[in-house]
């Protein structure tokens, strides 16, 4: 079990990079703290193996803040994790993203894949995503995925990996991105206008210099992973090169960064905070509401609610499409690993509030009368983080008036399904219905 | 199988409650207590499962059973599932006819409701001393064939027995109005010093010492104008 120094350490690169590399403003509030919510869940996603989307204007900063977490957390230097990085454009190629032959070895007969370093690094970016044509999009849907690279007869999979995609918003050379990839996004974040201030601090940086670059090491680093061997292999070589990184790091800079048993140490610690019941309680509402059909079961992109249905007043009656099963997974996770970064016990409701707009802003398919109702309000975020928030504040409350009678319902649906014949609890939420759907179903 | 709600197994849980539930519950809460009252009332003047039927007694018990019950909150419903509950006999181990006419009489003249109507007429068993000190303002009508002292001390309501009744009816009635649809046994309105007793059917004896009121039988007035000693 971790000792806080592992925490102290994730604490201390956010506060580095927030006060030396990427500056911006606080936009979120979790438990007291402040926090820019780009930074913070591209800290998270690093932390957690996860993936996130980054939207925002050109030179907002979108990849660098990226880039500069996947560089301290995973002991890179920065002009390695520039050389993996994969930029999206109508011509990109399965040989410049993922892997090509060793034509070299062709020549002599044997079909070798020379892997991409986006393939094979941990730290994965894909800048400009939503520039890739809807038909190349899903040439990196496993890789995104599972972390499995595929390629002539060659497959390597990714122990340890996250991934970082930039979409500029929608122009004349953007594309849409295709429901499946999209969904694989844990989060959805923007990288915002630092503000006139912090812009013009910016603006007196040396644009060349930073100190998360080294030429001496970035040549090492590219010279394991050109090696013709065996990829665990090379895998370890680069860990141990990490190792010596970080070690360069601390001794010139005094930035400390994280190693691979570090990492999974905080990963273990992070998986084993349990939801509370408030938590857990309230994330099966929010399911509930996004999920729910009073007509056809559940909800279908291709179905419509009815005129007249009792269940106007809830989210299922504004949304087209029914939330996957990553969502929870997501929300279960970031919040662990906020929970974990604020050094809580447990995650707790204000945990799931925190990440809920960004887990789900990206996944929900909003009906248009619903948009337009909402878009012209005055506000901060971007219109989806923005309803995402608007969505999260109106389940709570409801959430809230009732969360006794909830928690309580599904109590009673354990018992009753333990074989004490208890009745379900009933009231006037999609959450009802479907504990007692379950119980029918399994009677 | 899995079950979806494990992590909610430690969760304090209530049962759903349909509204029938809660009245259900209350009205057995209210019931043991009533039942309570009667067996501490039996263990109090009982002695050896024998009840002597005297004055001092009776008032005594009558008193006991006032103060026990003045803390329930019953209604006529109540009063008439005792009766049933004492002539079940499953949870009240002995019925003794004599204090669980007084009891039941207390409970009537301490209740809420003005008009008090039991239904007796399915008992097997009879219950005396029903209507004991009825006061003013309150009407009690019981159906069915009832035992000895109805309307004993009757004090300003008026008792209507639909159905026979026992001997010593009216017994010491001061005021108020006792209606007897049947007969009535022997005895009727002895001591009595005031109100009226209506009987529709016959009267096998009244009183040897009836110091005022009036009797009727079938709207005939037989006390004062009484001449014969037996029906």
């Amino acid at each position: 079990m971790e000792d806080g120094n592992s925490r102290q350490k994730v604490r201390d690169i956010y506060g580095f990079i927030q006060d030396n590399l990427y500056l911006n403003r606080p936009d979120m509030r979790v438990a007291e703290e402040s926090f820019n919510s780009a930074l913070l869940f591209s800290l998270l996603t690093a932390l957690n193996r996860g993936k996130e989307l980054i939207i925002g204007e050109p030179g907002l900063g979108k990849t660098t803040s990226a880039e500069y977490i996947g560089a301290m957390t995973y002991r890179l230097p920065l002009g390695l994790i520039w050389a993996g990085e994969v930029s999206g454009h109508p011509e990109q190629t399965e040989e410049k993203i993922i892997g090509r032959p060793d034509l070299g070895r062709l020549n002599r007969g044997e079909e070798v894949v020379i892997w991409s370093y986006l393939a094979q690094l941990p730290i994965k970016i894909v800048d400009e995503i939503n520039r890739l044509p809807e038909t190349k999009q899903s040439m990196i849907l496993d890789g995104v995925d599972r972390g499995k690279w595929e390629y002539l007869n060659d497959v390597i999979i990714n122990e340890e990996y996250c991934l970082f995609a930039t979409a500029n918003y929608q122009d004349r050379g953007t594309n849409t991105l295709i429901a499946p990839l999209i969904d694989r996004f844990d989060v959805i974040v923007e990288s915002r206008h630092p503000g006139t201030n912090m812009a013009f601090m910016i603006g007196m940086k040396d644009r060349y210099e930073n100190v998360l670059r080294s030429a001496v090491f970035e040549r090492r680093f590219q010279e394991i992973l050109l090696q013709r061997r065996d990829y665990h292999e090379k895998m370890r070589g680069l860990e141990e090169l990490c190792d010596r990184f970080g070690d360069h790091m601390e001794k010139e800079f005094h930035v400390r960064m994280l190693s691979q048993a570090e990492r999974k140490e905080i990963r273990d610690c992070m998986q084993e905070l349990p939801l509370d019941a408030d938590a857990n309680a309230f994330l099966r509402t929010v399911i509930a509401e996004l999920s729910f059909c009073h007509k056809y079961g559940q909800k279908r992109s291709d179905e419509h609610c009815e005129e007249g249905c009792h269940y106007t007043g809830f989210l299922c009656h504004h949304t087209k499409n029914c939330i996957s099963n990553r969502f929870p997974i997501s929300v279960r996770t970031y919040s662990q690993s906020l929970a974990w970064l604020l050094g809580d016990e447990a995650v707790g409701i204000d945990h799931i509030k925190a990440v809920l707009p960004y887990a789900l802003a990206h996944r929900v398919q909003w009906k248009d009368d619903y948009i337009s109702q909402k878009q012209a309000s005055n506000r901060r975020d971007p219109l989806q983080i923005y309803m995402g928030k608007e969505m999260v504040n109106e389940v709570y409350r409801r959430y809230n008036e009732q969360s006794h009678h909830i928690k309580n319902a599904l109590a009673v649906a354990y018992q009753t399904l333990s074989g004490k014949g208890l009745e379900p609890i009933e009231g006037d939420h999609p959450i009802y219905a479907e504990i007692k759907r379950d119980l029918e179903e399994v009677r | 199988m899995i079950n979806p709600f494990e992590d909610f197994k430690e969760y304090p849980y209530k049962k759903k409650e349909i509204p029938l539930d809660r009245i259900v519950r209350a009205k057995e809460r209210v019931m043991d207590q009533i039942i309570e009252g009667y067996l501490k009332l039996v263990e109090e003047e009982v002695k050896e499962l024998v009840w002597l039927v005297e004055h001092n007694r009776i008032l005594k018990a009558y008193s006991s059973a006032l103060q026990t019950i003045q803390k329930f909150d019953y209604d006529v419903d109540d009063i008439e599932e005792l009766c049933l509950e004492l002539d079940k006999g499953g949870r009240i181990p002995y019925l003794i006819s004599g204090p669980s006419g007084i009891y039941i009489s207390a409970l009537c003249n301490n209740a809420k409701e003005q008009e008090i109507h039991l239904r007796l007429y399915e008992l097997k068993r009879t219950f005396h001393f029903l209507g004991y000190r009825l006061p003013e303002g309150k009407t009690l009508i019981l159906e069915g064939d009832l035992g000895d002292f109805i309307g004993a001390g009757l004090s300003g309501g008026k008792l209507i027995a639909k159905g026979s009744t026992g001997n010593w009816a009216g017994a010491g009635m001061m005021d108020g109005e006792l209606c007897i649809t049947e007969h009535a046994g022997q005895n009727m309105g002895e001591w009595m010093s005031g109100g009226e007793i209506h009987v529709d059917g016959q009267i096998r004896g009244i009183g040897k010492t009836i110091r005022g009121g009036r009797i009727y039988q079938r709207d005939k007035l037989i006390f004062p104008n009484y001449l014969t000693s037996r029906y």
